[in-house]
C-alpha cells in the first residue's frame, strides 16, 4: 500500500518536474533566440498578460479535482467586466464599491452553477455550456453589442498597469489568490474532500463528506475569482467590452490539464497548474519576441497538451501494469 | 404496456420539445405571420441545414458517452480546403468528396487519440480544436477564398440550390435516424454509451465503435462545410467558429444525454429547430436580437434541468 502510494507520488513528481524542465528550457531557448526576451520589463509583461488566465486556471483546479468542469468562466469574466463598468459609469458608484459589488455578482453567478451542478446534480459540462451562453448573452444584451466603458479613474488603472513594491500590481493579487487556493487544496479538509469526490463521488457520500456543499464551494469560489479577473482585465486594458475574456476558459483548462490535473478528477496539484500557466505564458511571449507569428504559439500549446496527455496516460499504463 | 403508451414514455422528451416548438410556431403564426412566407423561410432553413448535419454527426458521439468540441475547426479547415480546390477548377462532386474525406481523416485523428490511446475526449478535441483553428489562421492570415462563378448554388438557380441543400440535410437526418434504430452498428453506439463494460462482455468493441463515431462526425463536418460553401461567393477562414457549441446545444435540447446511451436524431432535429426559431421570434416580437444568446443559454439550462425528474424516475425504477 505504502509503496503504491510512493510510486504515485513519484509519477506526480515526475510530471511536474518534467513541466519545470520544459519551462526552464523555454526560458533558456527564448533568451538566446529572442531579442529583449530576458529583460526584467519583459518578465513583468509576461506576468501582466497571464494573470487573468492564471486566476481562472487556479480556481478551475478544485473544480476539475472534483471531476467537474466550468466552461462559463470566460463568459462570466465578460459579464462582470460589463457590469463593473455599468455600475461605475451609469450607476454612479465609487470605483471601490463597484468592484465590491462585481465580486458579489461573480459569487452569485458561481452560485447559479453550483445550485444546478451540486444541488440538482446535473452534468457540469452541459450546465456550464448553458451559462457560458447565458453570461455572454447577458453581456451582449446589456451593452447591445456596441457599448464600451472607458476613462476609468487612475486608481483602477494603477492595478493593471503600474508597479507596486517592485512588482506589477496585479501580480500581488495573483500571488495572494494562488497562496489561498494552494492552502485550500493541499492543507485543508476542503481540499481532501474535493479530491475524494473526484476519485469516487458515491464513496465520498457514503464516507459522510458533505459532497453537495464541497462541490458548491468550488464553483462559488470560481465565480468570485472570475469577477476579480474581470476587474484586473478592465484595469489592464483600460476598457470593458462585452467580448472580454472570450476563449479564456479553454486556455485555463489547457493550463490546468497541462499542469497534470486529471480531467476525470481526483488527481492534481495547484503548483502543477501554476507551472502550466507559466509554460503557456512564456511560450506565447517568447515566440512573439522570436518574431514568430502568434498562431504558432496557439498550435504549439495544443500540441503540448496532447503530448502531456499521452505521456501521462503512458505513465499511468506503466504504473497499473506494475501494480 | 401498450405500444402506444410505450412510445410516448420512451420518447417523452422529443414530444415535449415538439410541443414547445409547436407553441412557439403558433405564437409566431398569430403575431408574425410573415415568418411563414416561403422565400425567407426557405433561406432560414438553408442557413441551418449545415448546422443540422453537424449536430447529427455530434449526436452519436454524445450517445457513445464522448464529446467532440473540434467540429467547428474541422468545418473551418474543410471549408477553406474545399474552397481552394474549387478555385483550382475541380468539379463540384470531386470537391465535395475531398471535403468529406478530409473531414473523415480529421475526425479519425480525434478518434485515434480517444479510442486508441484512451485519452479523455474533451481534452483531446479541445487540443485539436485549437491546433486546427490556429493552423488555419496561420495559413490564411484572415484572407477569404474567392470562389469561381459556377460554384455558388452548385451552378443552379438560388431556389434550386436551396432546395438541394435542405433536401441533403433531410436525407442525412432520415438515413442516420433509420441507421440508429435499425442497423446493428447504430445499436452498438447506444450499447457502448450506456455501459461500455457490458457492451464489451457482450462481444462488442466499444473503442472501435467510439473511433467510428468520430470518423462519421468528421465526414459530416466535411459535408456540412461543402453545404455552407455553396451559399456564398467567398469562404471566410473563420467559418465554423462556435459551431460546436450550437451543435451540442441542439443535441442536448433535443434530449441527447451527455451521460451517454440516450437520444434520437429526431430529437436533435427538434432541438435545433427550437433554437433556430428563437432569433426570428425575437425579431418579429420586437425584442432586441442581442438577447438571443442569453435566451439560448436559458433554453439549454431548462432542457438539462428538465432531465432531473426523468433521471430520478429512472433511478427509482432501477432500485
Amino acid at each position: 500500500m505504502n509503496s503504491a502510494r510512493s510510486r504515485w507520488r513519484a509519477v506526480l513528481l515526475r510530471h511536474e518536474s518534467v513541466l519545470l524542465a520544459l519551462l526552464l528550457a523555454e526560458i533558456l531557448f527564448f533568451n538566446v533566440a529572442g531579442a529583449r526576451f530576458g529583460s526584467l520589463n519583459n518578465a513583468f509583461d509576461i506576468v501582466r498578460h497571464s494573470v487573468e488566465i492564471g486566476l481562472l486556471a487556479l480556481v478551475l483546479t478544485p473544480i476539475i479535482l472534483t471531476g467537474g468542469i466550468d466552461l462559463s468562466l470566460g463568459s462570466l469574466l465578460g459579464l462582470c467586466a460589463i457590469l463593473f463598468g455599468k455600475m461605475w459609469r451609469d450607476g454612479g458608484m465609487p470605483i471601490e464599491l463597484a468592484a465590491g459589488c462585481t465580486l458579489g455578482i461573480g459569487a452569485l453567478a458561481g452560485a447559479l452553477n453550483a445550485a444546478l451542478i451540486a444541488g440538482l446534480r446535473l452534468p457540469a459540462l452541459i450546465v456550464t455550456l448553458g451559462t457560458y451562453s447565458l453570461f455572454r448573452g447577458l453581456a451582449e444584451a446589456i451593452t447591445r453589442g456596441v457599448d464600451t466603458f472607458t476613462n476609468f479613474p487612475p486608481v483602477l488603472l494603477a492595478l493593471g498597469q503600474e508597479r507596486f513594491a517592485g512588482l506589477p500590481a496585479q501580480g500581488w493579487a495573483f500571488a495572494l489568490i494562488a497562496a489561498v487556493v494552494w492552502l485550500l487544496v493541499h492543507r485543508t479538509t476542503s481540499g481532501r474532500a474535493w479530491r475524494a469526490i473526484g476519485f469516487a463521488p458515491e464513496g465520498a457520500r457514503y464516507a459522510g463528506l458533505p459532497v453537495t456543499r464541497r462541490i458548491a464551494s468550488a464553483y462559488v469560489l470560481a465565480g468570485t475569482v472570475a469577477a476579480l479577473a474581470a476587474i484586473i482585465y478592465t484595469a489592464r486594458v483600460g476598457q470593458a467590452k462585452a467580448d472580454a475574456g472570450t476563449g479564456y476558459e479553454l486556455l485555463a483548462i489547457t493550463a490546468v490539464v497541462l499542469g497534470g490535473t486529471s480531467i476525470f478528477g481526483g488527481i492534481g496539484t495547484v503548483h502543477g497548474t501554476l507551472l502550466g500557466v507559466a509554460a503557456i505564458a512564456v511560450l506565447n511571449n517568447g515566440l512573439v519576441h522570436a518574431r514568430q507569428p502568434r498562431e504558432v504559439a496557439g498550435m504549439l500549446t495544443g500540441a503540448l497538451l496532447l503530448i502531456a496527455l499521452t505521456l501521462s496516460a503512458a505513465a499511468r499504463g506503466l504504473g497499473s501494469r506494475r501494480g | 404496456m401498450s405500444g402506444q403508451a410505450g412510445l410516448l414514455t420512451r420518447h417523452f422528451r422529443e414530444f415535449a420539445v415538439a410541443a414547445v416548438l409547436g407553441i412557439l410556431l403558433l405564437v409566431l403564426a398569430a403575431f408574425a405571420p410573415a415568418f411563414f412566407e416561403w422565400q425567407p423561410l426557405l433561406s432560414r432553413m438553408t442557413r441551418e441545414a449545415p448546422v443540422l448535419v453537424v449536430a447529427c454527426g455530434i449526436a452519436p458521439i454524445l450517445i457513445a458517452r464522448q464529446i467532440d468540441i473540434s467540429v467547428g475547426s474541422i468545418f473551418g479547415v474543410c471549408s477553406v480546403a474545399a474552397g481552394l480546390l474549387a478555385t483550382e477548377g475541380w468539379p463540384v462532386v470531386l470537391v465535395a468528396g475531398a471535403s468529406i474525406s478530409m473531414g473523415a481523416v480529421l475526425g479519425g485523428i480525434n478518434g485515434g487519440f480517444v479510442a486508441g490511446l484512451r485519452l479523455p475526449s474533451i481534452v483531446v478535441t479541445l487540443a485539436t480544436m485549437v491546433v486546427w483553428r490556429e493552423a488555419l489562421r496561420w495559413w490564411r492570415q484572415g484572407e477569404f477564398v474567392n470562389l469561381p462563378a459556377g460554384a455558388q448554388w452548385f451552378g443552379h438557380s438560388q431556389v434550386t440550390g436551396q432546395l438541394l441543400l435542405v433536401g441533403t440535410a433531410g436525407a442525412v437526418l432520415v438515413v442516420l435516424a433509420w441507421a440508429a434504430k435499425n442497423l446493428s452498428a447504430g445499436r452498438f453506439v447506444y450499447a457502448s454509451g450506456s455501459d461500455a463494460e457490458a457492451a464489451r462482455l457482450a462481444g462488442l468493441r466499444p473503442q472501435l465503435v467510439t473511433f467510428w463515431t468520430f470518423v462519421v462526425a468528421g465526414a459530416l463536418c466535411g459535408l456540412a462545410a461543402m453545404m455552407n460553401l455553396v451559399q456564398s461567393p467567398q469562404v471566410d477562414p473563420k467559418s465554423g467558429a462556435g459551431l460546436e457549441l450550437r451543435a451540442i446545444a441542439a443535441a442536448v435540447v433535443g434530449g441527447v444525454a451527455v451521460s451517454g446511451g440516450r437520444g434520437t436524431m429526431w430529437g436533435v432535429f427538434l432541438g435545433l429547430a427550437l433554437l433556430a426559431c428563437v432569433n426570428p421570434a425575437l425579431t418579429y416580437l420586437h425584442v432586441h436580437a442581442f438577447w438571443e444568446k442569453a435566451i439560448q443559454g436559458v433554453i439549454i439550462l431548462l432542457a438539462v434541468a428538465a432531465d432531473v425528474r426523468a433521471t430520478e424516475a429512472r433511478a427509482r425504477v432501477r432500485r
